[in-house]
């Protein structure tokens, strides 16, 4: 296979789907064979750019998770089964606290809970880690729909001016300790943020200049009609979704209904605004059957493990079955290792 | 003084912030008024992703709304550098206490260039920051609805000037960051402990109890970062406000928002 970029959105789907996986089952099993499909994936499709260490910093906040998670349940935590681990001293905070109790017994059940929901929530930034690295965010941006085009332009130059701003900043610096001033401390930067903000904000300027020249963001000519059933179909919608919510945390039956009919009408609304946009798309990324794959894999695993697996915890404790129709769609999720084309090299100068 | 507004403050754009901004006050502060008998009650930890996926939906709705006839490519680029500026110093506040110099940035952008556009910079710096260091999470959309409110009620304070004004910013700016990380603890309360614990919340609990227990959780976790990131903020809008809001109000006029665009048939040469 040729090397080129994966749909940045495949990959995500893939990793959701995966992490949706994660938060249905209280399996430890399966969440370790997660957590290892993900972790082979990234290593086999990982590019060669800066974003792709996401990984690494998101496992390391995943294990932090778990350790919270212990944490406070060994502080915390109310009592939960019979088998006794050892006690802590206890103490009962004063009432403007909640008259919290801290300490006291803690049992195998307890920690076993924990441990077993913080993995779960662990496994899940796992796999977001995975699509962090695995997707670019560029081309991510690039993928919003039309009717946030605008938008997404302002974040596509955001993230290429950025870099450049941080320079910038380097420059600034050199300046100032050439000059003898102090490069440290707030009033520095204070002092320094000046001459970066004020070349920024000129560079805003010339870029809207050179955007007005060619002629961007000029838009097609609407009826007052479609415009006014625009505004009304995403106001209406985004009202239901409000009404919607309150419903549902109410415990109201209809609140659902609300709720989907306020996104139908909101989602409406942004597709109409859309249409107002005119736009060319340079390279655009296809989508072909290595997307689909990834994506299927990742949703078909969701599914089944959200068919054969439960997330609730059974007590007294028994060691986890495995489930073979979960194994295999979760095992089925590593082929994408495999069968997408690798991302490109870049171009090394020197 | 009256206030300058990158994105004209339409009753269109007012009534899309406002709904928006209710539907985030439902995501945050959900704990507290849901009924034991819902669906959210059961599903506590569950009920975050929901709103993780839900904000980002909104919020792309808000966006497009405001993008769709307040923003031309002036305010494109405006939007763009401004959240540029504020993605690059983000990694700057890593080593003290957080986010304060991109929180600086939101402050004073809101201020300078209205409510609507601040909500847009607020979150899209959020979003691009989050893309740069590859932060992309469930915790982003409520901090981006977060961030949003932090640089749009900048904007809505009354319009003074000079000492005054800075003062009041250092107030907001110090407030708003504690109310920042108070609502992001609050965003990951309930699947950060689950239902059983002793700083969990209980649904249907009378309003105080849930207080004092998230009162507690705040303390447990970060009010040692929060307090020193709150004076932090509050000590850098006074050093660099003055010159930074000078700087910004001045490049808005020369880019002249709101002058309405007119054209005028040419004058005849009668003698061509």
């Amino acid at each position: 296979m040729t090397n080129r970029w994966l749909h940045p959105g495949a990959w995500w789907l893939w990793a959701l789907g995966l992490g949706a996986a994660a938060t249905r089952t209280a399996n430890p099993l399966l969440l370790g064979l997660i957590v290892a499909v993900a972790a082979l994936v990234v290593s086999s499709r990982r590019p060669q750019a800066q974003w792709a260490g996401a990984f690494a910093v998101f496992v390391r906040i995943a294990v932090l998770v778990v350790v919270i998670r212990v944490g406070f349940t060994v502080l915390f935590g109310l009592r939960v089964g019979t088998t006794d681990l050892f006690t802590l001293p206890s103490a009962t905070l004063p009432d403007w606290m909640a008259g919290v109790t801290l300490g006291g017994a803690v049992t195998a059940e307890m920690l076993a809970i924990a441990v077993i929901q913080g993995s779960q929530l662990a496994t899940l930034l796992i796999c977001v880690g995975a699509a962090n690295s695995l997707a670019s965010p560029v081309r991510l941006l690039k993928a919003l729909p039309p009717g946030l085009y605008h938008v997404g332009v302002a974040g596509v130059v955001a993230l290429s001016l950025a870099p450049r701003i941080m320079v910038n900043v380097r420059r600034v610096m050199q300046a100032r300790r050439m000059r003898g001033r102090p490069t440290r401390g707030l009033r520095a930067a204070a002092e320094s943020s000046v001459p970066v903000l004020e070349s920024s904000l000129d560079d805003a300027i010339n870029l809207a200049a050179a955007m007005d020249t060619r002629g961007y963001g000029r838009a097609t000519r609407t009826s007052p009609g479609e415009r006014a059933l625009q505004a009304g179909l995403v106001l209406a919608g985004l009202m239901g979704i409000a009404l919607g919510l309150f419903a549902v945390l109410g415990a109201s039956g209809w609140g659902w209904l609300l709720l989907a009919l306020g996104l139908a009408m909101a989602i409406t609304g942004i597709l109409v605004a859309g249409r107002r946009i005119v736009r060319t798309r340079y390279r655009p990324d296809p989508w072909g059957w290595p997307e689909t794959l990834t994506a299927a894999t990742g949703i078909s695993a969701a599914i089944a493990v959200i068919a054969v697996s439960s997330s609730t915890i059974t007590i007294p404790l028994t060691w986890p079955a495995l489930p073979p129709v979960a194994v295999a769609a979760i095992l089925a999720a590593a082929l994408p290792a495999v069968l997408t084309p690798p991302p490109p090299v870049p171009w090394r100068t020197a | 003084m009256t206030q300058l507004h990158v994105v004209p403050l339409r009753r269109r754009t007012v009534a899309a912030l406002t709904a928006v901004s209710l539907v985030g006050v439902i995501a945050f502060f959900w704990p507290f008024f849901v009924s034991p008998q819902s669906v959210a009650a059961d599903h506590a930890t569950d009920a975050p992703w929901f709103f993780a996926v839900l904000l980002p939906l909104v919020v792309g709705v808000l966006l497009a709304e405001i993008s769709d006839d307040g923003l031309d490519a002036k305010g494109v680029a405006m939007l763009a550098v401004l959240s540029a500026v504020a993605t690059a110093v983000r990694p700057l506040g890593a080593g003290v206490a957080g986010l304060e110099p991109m929180f600086v940035v939101l402050l004073l952008g809101g201020r300078a260039l209205g409510p609507a556009f601040g909500f847009a910079l607020g979150s899209l710096s959020m979003f691009t920051s989050a893309l740069l260091t590859a932060g992309v999470g469930p915790w982003l959309p409520f901090q981006m609805v977060a961030a949003g409110w932090f640089a749009m009620f900048a904007g809505l304070l009354p319009q003074i000037r000079g000492r005054a004004e800075i003062a009041m910013l250092m107030a907001y700016g110090a407030l708003a960051s504690l109310a920042y990380g108070f609502l992001m603890n609050l965003s990951f309360w309930p699947w950060a402990l689950g239902q059983d614990s002793e700083l969990s919340f209980v649904p249907g609990a009378p309003l105080s109890e849930n207080l004092a227990r998230w009162f507690a959780f705040n303390l447990a976790t970060s009010l040692g970062w929060d307090i020193p990131r709150a004076v932090l903020t509050a000590v850098l809008t006074l050093l660099a406000g003055p010159v930074l809001l000078r700087a910004l109000r001045r490049a808005t006029r020369r880019a002249a928002f709101d002058t309405p665009v007119r054209f005028e048939t040419p004058i005849e040469h009668p003698a061509r």
